[in-house]
């Protein structure tokens, strides 16, 4: 029982990071119909840079995290403008896709180059002893993970509910001509949204470092579960990377126990094509009729 | 004499063995040209040909290349392995298998396809070839895991083909590959699928079943793949997992874009470049991937028929364009051909019956409990308001949505339960209020489309491009030229639909329905946009359908059009039909008259 549980918490912690992941798929998505393939890589990204800074350099937590946003907010306006913006503008369908994989072959390729090739440890600020609860042992970055986690995706989506701005959003995603008659800026729309979506990416990277370690590989699998996690939830629903990450997560942790560690991907991937074989657009995603 | 040059050209490949000394050039470069080229090319006909992205031919490539393996396998190459089964059978046989198991492989991806498409179609495959993958690296009593299989070079009939006569086997396979894929993608089955990519609605208005196609485009292209990986298994006489991993993939989605897609010569140039390039600047073999990030986005934006446009671009400048001979044969088989097929004699005179059809969208009412009779070889006019339901009504028609209740007899028999593409070749053929062509064809293209049912050669006689398949294909061509004549577009044949003017575009959408030899054809709002001449050449045509036999649905707002051509009118309003009649009934119904104009007092105050 003791060691279900720690599993189910393990998987938890495991899923929220794949969900903060994935939820930057989301935010993009429903305003440009299109996100960034190589998002893991960004995440890739913060984590290095918060290494760097916060490991290398002992600069201040607090100081590292705001390197790291601005770090984001960069990536995230260039590769709107090489990216993006000329994809968008094409008439290719899947421009984006390639265009994303390549700047992230670029970026990854970049830190190779002039960083380095190899894993480092990235010790918590907030220490690597379990806090044990009734037997049950809890990394306290995991804890730190799971309420981040949430709190980002309760709060962007509650700006998006409450807020004008967020409704602009809102309104891009549902209808982007009809928004920029009632003189919403699609382009700004859009462009934030990749902003707002490179920052979380980066803030992931330094969430998950003390328990991944930090290197040029670090994002593309987690990059890849990601998608999947939020294919599985709906690309169009706010909270459904919560429940595909929690499937994913759980599923990953308990396969590793019970069956094996070499197969712990494969139920995962195998429930995101069953989902999809039913549910096209994913567990929250809407049913669209098409008009002729 | 052309032709000559071609295959003399083709042949000096086999020469190089002799000439060139060195195996590292033959099979180490040469060879993994070819077999790279085989993939991208299996890529080309999911990504350029059908429009959709995979991320996961690395899956396919690595089934082919495991079967190989595994099935060649002999136990003194691989004694220290965890391996159980050493079958050691020839090569040629476990080729063979290995290209029919990435087939299915195939056609188990091709089911999600056909609902899926975008990102949502590219996790899919990225999934597919995550779980080959996994497979592989796990399996170890049959591909002894992640430390891989050792072959034993290719014995034909004692003789060995290992170093540079790896060139014999390989190069004759990358001719057929190619041959094959040049012949099916010129054909109907080409166009099919380019159909599809361009919009499924008209492709299945046409006759063309999505599914079919779609299945059949992922089994051959894993079956091409497959074969690849078959060929692969033999360059370093070793397979190992690590290999065919998701980076794979990927890099080589972008030598497809790098060379161009839909084109042989970009598949070949862009596998070339994969293979050359690291080899050619070992110095910067670092840098290889930031140097393949940034040629990929620049071929995106800036050259979007990658290399191979390029070179098309300089050869063009060369060429001369389409010869005036060939369109003269053109015309004089033309002037030959019957355009409207006798009609299946039917003795039921009602073409069409609606009873009580109903179509909800949401809490809305588009078409509520609709009662109509088109009469056999008459033209029906269907007006009302915007927002009335009358293209909803076309659409339940074909089959497009699926109605909320009631009947649909066409001819006295019921297609409720038939899909869109099958309505099509039961005779119901259409043409769209927004525009559908497929932008990147001729207009000449466009209308072999619609012909696409008249077409019978099988898959075997297109892929070798058999006498039969030659002389339906020049037969189809001949008739949809003759089509083009009957709407007056013949001078824009070899014009790409794309860049014909509003007018033009709307005449081809009625000869590309007519060419599929209808018995009803809906026509939703044919002048839409139109000038009064083109109107009135609208107007002809109508009257020259409906005299062939052809019973015709009228969708239309131009009021003196629809009075003028039709021989009864139903008014829509809300969903419901308000009015029915001839022409001139109508006219003077007052329930019309305040459904178009308002009440006199909502008018005047």
């Amino acid at each position: 029982m003791e060691q279900f549980i720690q599993l189910l918490i393990s998987g938890i912690a495991q899923g929220m990071i794949y969900s903060l992941v994935a939820f930057g798929y989301n935010i993009t998505f429903s305003t440009s119909r299109s996100f960034n393939f190589s998002h893991g890589n960004f995440l890739m990204l913060g984590g290095v840079v918060g290494l760097i800074f916060f490991i290398n350099n002992q600069v201040p937590f607090l100081a590292m995290v705001l390197a790291v946003v601005f770090v984001g907010l960069i990536m995230g306006l260039i590769l709107y403008k090489t990216s993006i913006e000329p994809s968008l503008k094409s008439k290719s369908n899947y421009a984006w896709i390639l265009a994303t994989l390549a700047f992230g072959i670029i970026l990854k390729n970049i830190v190779e180059v002039f960083w380095s090739t190899d894993d480092f440890r990235f010790d918590s600020p907030l220490g690597n002893a379990p806090i044990r609860i009734m037997g049950i042992g809890v990394l306290p970055q995991e804890i730190l993970i799971i309420i981040v986690a949430i709190c980002i995706v309760v709060a962007v989506e509650s700006f998006k509910k409450y807020t004008i701005f967020g409704k602009a959003i809102v309104a891009v995603s549902e209808d982007k001509h009809t928004a920029s008659l009632m003189g919403i800026n699609q382009q700004f729309v859009i462009l934030f949204s990749f902003l707002l979506s490179s920052v979380i990416a980066c803030l992931a990277g330094v969430l998950v470092a003390p328990i991944t370690m930090v290197g040029a590989t670090m994002g593309t699998v987690l990059g890849v579960k990601a998608y999947a996690v939020s294919i599985i939830g709906g690309l169009e629903s706010g909270y459904g990377v919560l429940l595909g990450g929690l499937i994913i997560g759980l599923s990953e942790a308990f396969t590793a126990r019970y069956i094996s560690t070499g197969y712990k991907d494969a139920p995962g991937f195998l429930i995101l094509i069953l989902v999809l074989l039913f549910l096209p657009s994913g567990i929250f995603g809407k049913k669209i009729f098409k008009k002729v | 004499m052309k032709k000559i040059i071609y295959g003399i050209l083709l042949l000096l490949p086999f020469l190089l063995p002799q000439m060139v000394d060195n195996p590292y050039y033959i099979q180490g470069i040469l060879c993994r040209i070819i077999v790279y080229a085989m993939l991208v090319a299996s890529l080309d006909l999911i990504v350029g040909y059908i429009g959709d992205v995979s991320i996961g031919h690395a899956g396919f490539f690595a089934i082919g290349a495991y079967a190989v393996g595994i099935l060649t396998s002999t136990q003194e190459l691989n004694s220290d392995s965890s391996m159980t089964w050493f079958p050691h059978i020839p090569f040629f046989v476990a080729l063979f298998i290995g290209v029919l198991l990435t087939a299915l492989a195939g056609f188990i991806l091709g089911f999600p396809a056909l609902r899926l498409s975008g990102p949502y179609l590219a996790v899919v495959t990225i999934a597919y070839g995550l779980l080959i993958y996994t497979i592989i690296n796990e399996q170890e009593y049959l591909t002894n895991g992640t430390k891989g299989i050792s072959l034993e070079p290719i014995e034909v009939f004692g003789v060995k083909f290992g170093g540079s006569n790896y060139l014999y086997i390989v190069y004759p396979f990358l001719i057929m590959v190619m041959y094959v894929i040049h012949n099916l993608t010129k054909s109907y089955w080409g166009r099919a699928f380019e159909a599809i990519k361009y919009s499924e609605v008209a492709a299945s208005s046409c006759g063309i079943s999505k599914s079919y196609y779609k299945i059949w485009a992922f089994v051959i292209s894993a079956g091409i793949a497959g074969l690849a990986g078959g060929f692969f298994s033999q360059l370093d006489a070793y397979v190992a997992p690590n290999t065919f991993s998701y980076n794979f993939s990927v890099e080589f989605l972008i030598a497809l874009i790098v060379g161009g897609v839909q084109s042989i010569l970009g598949n070949i140039l862009g596998a070339s470049v994969m293979v050359i390039f690291p080899d050619l600047f070992t110095k910067f073999n670092d840098y290889r991937l930031i140097i393949f990030g940034f040629s990929l986005l620049l071929v995106l934006f800036f050259m979007p028929k990658g290399l191979a446009g390029f070179v098309n671009l300089i050869k063009k400048r060369f060429t001369k364009k389409k010869d005036g001979h060939y369109i003269e044969a053109l015309i004089e088989r033309a002037s030959a051909v019957k355009l409207f097929d006798e009609l299946k004699e039917n003795n039921d005179q009602v073409a069409v019956q609606l009873k009580d059809l109903t179509m909800r969208f949401g809490g809305l009412v588009a078409v509520n409990e609709l009662n109509m009779t088109i009469k056999k070889g008459t033209v029906h006019g269907l007006i009302g308001p915007n927002g009335s339901g009358k293209s909803t009504t076309v659409n339940l028609l074909t089959g497009i949505y699926p109605p909320a209740g009631g009947k649909v007899q066409l001819f006295g028999k019921s297609i409720i339960a038939e899909s869109t593409y099958k309505r099509a070749k039961l005779g119901i053929a259409r043409t769209f209020q927004n525009l559908q062509l497929f932008s990147d064809m001729t207009a000449l293209q466009n209308v072999m489309v619609g012909m696409h049912n008249s077409f019978t050669s099988n898959l075997f006689s297109i892929c070798f491009n058999l006498p039969k398949s030659q002389k339906e294909e020049k037969n189809v061509e001949t008739k949809a030229f003759a089509w083009l004549q009957f709407v007056g577009l013949e001078d824009i044949a070899f014009t790409e639909a794309k860049n014909l003017s509003y007018g033009q575009a709307r005449l081809l959408e009625i000869a590309r329905a007519l060419a599929s030899n209808p018995s009803l054809l809906l026509l939703d709002e044919p002048a839409a946009g139109l000038t009064a001449g083109e109107i009135e050449k609208i107007n002809i045509l109508i009257n020259k359908i409906k005299e062939s036999g052809i019973s015709v649905l009228l969708i239309e707002h131009h009021m003196d059009m629809v009075m003028a051509v039709s021989d009864e009118v139903t008014v829509l309003d809300f969903g419901k039909k308000i009015a029915e009649g001839t022409p001139n009934q109508i006219q003077n119904n007052p329930t019309v008259i305040t459904a178009y104009l308002g009440t006199h007092e909502t008018s005047f105050h």
